[in-house]
């Protein structure tokens, strides 16, 4: 499996203030991937740092094999649609065609062109009076017209109503199936993801708490409900994600490659929601539990 | 990158084309009635030397000052106004243009985001602001220089009165002069350049358009005072010579205590030298500023005016002599160079480090 992004150790600073520390991951190449992970969790910064956005601090980043924005080609490799979708207010539409077909060699203007046309925007019309869906089309127009590889999408419907996520979600892949691109895509909403993600990655606080194929993750975690237990009791196979007691139930998420035999479990489906949720809580509980481990010592 | 840049900035280049023609414009109609002014003036006709002609100089110059006569057709105080304002602007446009051309060139990209948008396309960031820097720098050092070769052909009739011999009218300034200096030559291309690069420093640093331009605007500010006070008179090391008191066109002697200052004007061996400092010595070199007892008596006879005949004749006498501290006029252009070196040195510098900033520290 071929990564598009790889990084190892991975930290930015901001002065004294860590944005993303020892970060160690791989994107693997052909999936639409979500990025997920509550409000600063590093999600931005890792996205900068893999457009070469950013320098970082330490560790080493690798985007399709290359630096980030070593050069020309690595930079006609990568699309980025960066976060809140900037595109110049003082400029039309047109122009920021232009701007995409003198700034890049592998521009697609037919591409383009068409994707405008069915998007409905005028091009005569200056991007500052773009609504702020327009505007992420706009955007998305230029990052995909130049033929990446890779794209990434920073939180790319955070800013658009419900309508226009969907539109701007299903215009995403059309062009994703039409061109067979990677693309890295972030969110602090998981239902934002559910529809066009492949591939999953939770970061919490700089970590990766997991990631996989969708349908993997889906397969291997369970919910199960049964009379009240000890988590500690399970079998070996099976690890415990979050779990819930009630004076008699007791809830778990559990992970585990094998099927779960005990007839005292009420085994549900889990969505991609309560699975996201259950292991962003757990790195919330593990950060208390450490945080009151270094008050004592 | 050419593409975006001028697209980006064609409404500037539209405004300061503007700039330019209307001050051509205003020129181009005034020049030709100040030259027909100057060729049927006394000094115009007058066919000699400075000794000849030296006394119609400051006639002429006389004839543009508001409170003399009326002009051809303006008024002529319309002239020294025009002259005025050909050194305001050729002063100001460099600052004008650090503070609306550089200090938004990235602050502006930096507050919209749009950076993001342009540093992702197929071109590195070094090359986007090269050209940006290159393109919108050199068009900010021909605004310059372009009006100050206008001004300087405009003002030809008064550089010509004032070369002929004119000392004494505020429009007769010296070429040293603070406001000559930094307004002809190859100065406003120094200024134009510095004052751009700091702009754009301003901005790459602070990443928020209108505090770069007041940044700049204090910082340009700073450099063109201490720059005329502080540094220029000690590029070159200055000459030294001892002048009669004969050889200046007149001479302040003011009297307190018994001590007096000498005070000269106008040095009619060198008049284009830039004096730096003077003061009275005598025949051994040393400082004075005590008043001979006999001359005090010469005083009396004058009622204690000062520069009066009697007294400098008596002070004479005594061998007493101005001590000048001097650049000669000679090196009016290694000053113009080596002041405009300088200032293109920093603007380079100062680019540098926007280079060394974006490609490496960049947030």
């Amino acid at each position: 499996m071929t990564a598009v992004i790889e990084t190892v150790g991975v930290g930015k600073r901001y002065g004294r203030l860590w944005a993303l520390t020892d970060c160690t991951l791989s994107i693997p190449a052909g999936h639409v991937v979500g990025l997920v992970g509550p409000n600063a969790a590093g999600k931005t910064t890792l996205l900068n740092l893999a457009t070469g956005m950013l320098a970082p601090t330490a560790g080493t980043i690798e985007v399709l094999g290359g630096r980030p924005a070593a050069g020309p080609a690595q930079l006609a490799r990568v699309g980025y649609l960066a976060q809140r979708a900037p595109v110049y207010a003082g400029l039309s539409v047109a122009d920021h065609l232009s701007l995409g077909a003198h700034l890049n060699p592998g521009w697609d203007a037919d591409l383009a062109r068409s994707r405008i046309e069915r998007l409905d925007l005028s091009l005569g019309q200056k991007a500052g009076t773009l609504s702020g869906g327009q505007c992420a089309q706009l955007a998305l127009t230029l990052a995909v017209a130049k033929r990446p590889e890779l794209l990434i999408l920073d939180e790319p419907v955070a800013s658009l109503d419900p309508l226009a996520r969907r539109e701007f979600l299903q215009d995403l892949m059309e062009a994703v199936a039409e061109q067979g691109l990677s693309v890295v895509l972030s969110s602090h909403l998981i239902s934002d993801l559910e529809r066009v993600c492949d591939y999953l990655i939770v970061l919490v606080a700089s970590r990766v708490r997991v990631a996989g194929p969708v349908e993997e993750l889906l397969a291997t975690h369970h919910l199960l409900s049964g009379p009240r237990r000890d988590p500690g009791t399970l079998p070996a196979g099976q690890q415990v994600i979050s779990a819930s007691h009630t004076d008699r139930q007791t809830t778990l998420l559990v992970r585990t490659s094998d099927e779960v035999l005990d007839p005292a479990w009420t085994a549900a489906e889990v969505t991609l929601e309560d699975l996201v949720l259950a292991y962003m809580n757990e790195a919330a509980g593990r950060g208390r539990h450490n945080h009151r481990l270094e008050a004592q010592s | 990158m050419i593409w975006l840049t001028w697209r980006q900035s064609r409404i500037k280049a539209a405004s300061a084309a503007v700039v330019l023609a209307a001050f051509a414009v205003l020129l181009a109609v005034t020049g030709p009635l100040l030259a027909s002014m100057y060729a049927v003036s006394t000094l115009g006709t007058c066919q000699g030397d400075i000794n000849a002609c030296g006394a119609y100089a400051d006639d002429f110059l006389q004839q543009l000052d508001a409170s003399h006569g009326g002009g051809l057709i303006l008024g002529a105080g319309t002239y020294w106004l025009l002259y005025l304002l050909g050194f305001v602007s050729i002063l100001v446009a460099p600052v004008v243009i650090g503070i609306f051309w550089g200090a938004p060139l990235i602050a502006g990209e930096f507050e919209a985001g749009t950076h993001y948008l342009a540093w992702n396309q197929s071109i590195t960031r070094t090359r986007w602001l090269a050209v940006k820097l290159t393109l919108t720098g050199l068009a900010a050092l021909a605004v310059t220089e372009a009006l100050s070769l206008m001004e300087a052909w405009w003002a030809t009739p008064i550089s010509l009165a004032v070369a002929r011999g004119a000392c004494c009218s505020p429009l007769a300034m010296n070429q040293f002069s603070p406001l000559l200096f930094a307004t002809r030559g190859i100065t406003p291309l120094g200024y134009a350049a510095f004052a751009f690069a700091l702009g754009v420093t301003a901005g790459v640093l602070v990443r928020r358009a209108v505090p770069a331009m007041a940044l700049t605007l204090a910082i340009f500010a700073v450099f063109q005072v201490a720059m005329p006070l502080g540094v220029r008179p000690h590029l070159f090391p200055p000459d030294h010579t001892i002048a009669a008191f004969s050889s200046f066109d007149s001479l302040d002697v003011p009297i307190e205590n018994n001590t007096f200052t000498a005070i000269p004007n106008g040095w009619g061996d060198q008049p284009e030298a830039w004096v730096l400092s003077t003061g009275a010595v005598n025949t051994s070199g040393t400082p004075v500023s005590a008043v001979p007892a006999d001359c005090l008596q010469a005083i009396q006879a004058a009622s204690g005016k000062a520069s009066h005949p009697a007294l400098l004749d008596c002070l004479t006498s005594h061998g007493f002599e101005i001590a000048v501290t001097y650049q000669p006029a000679s090196r009016y252009w290694a000053f113009q160079w080596t002041e405009t070196a300088i200032y293109i040195a920093l603007a380079l510098a100062l680019a540098g480090y926007c280079f060394w900033r974006i490609r490496r520290r960049l947030s």
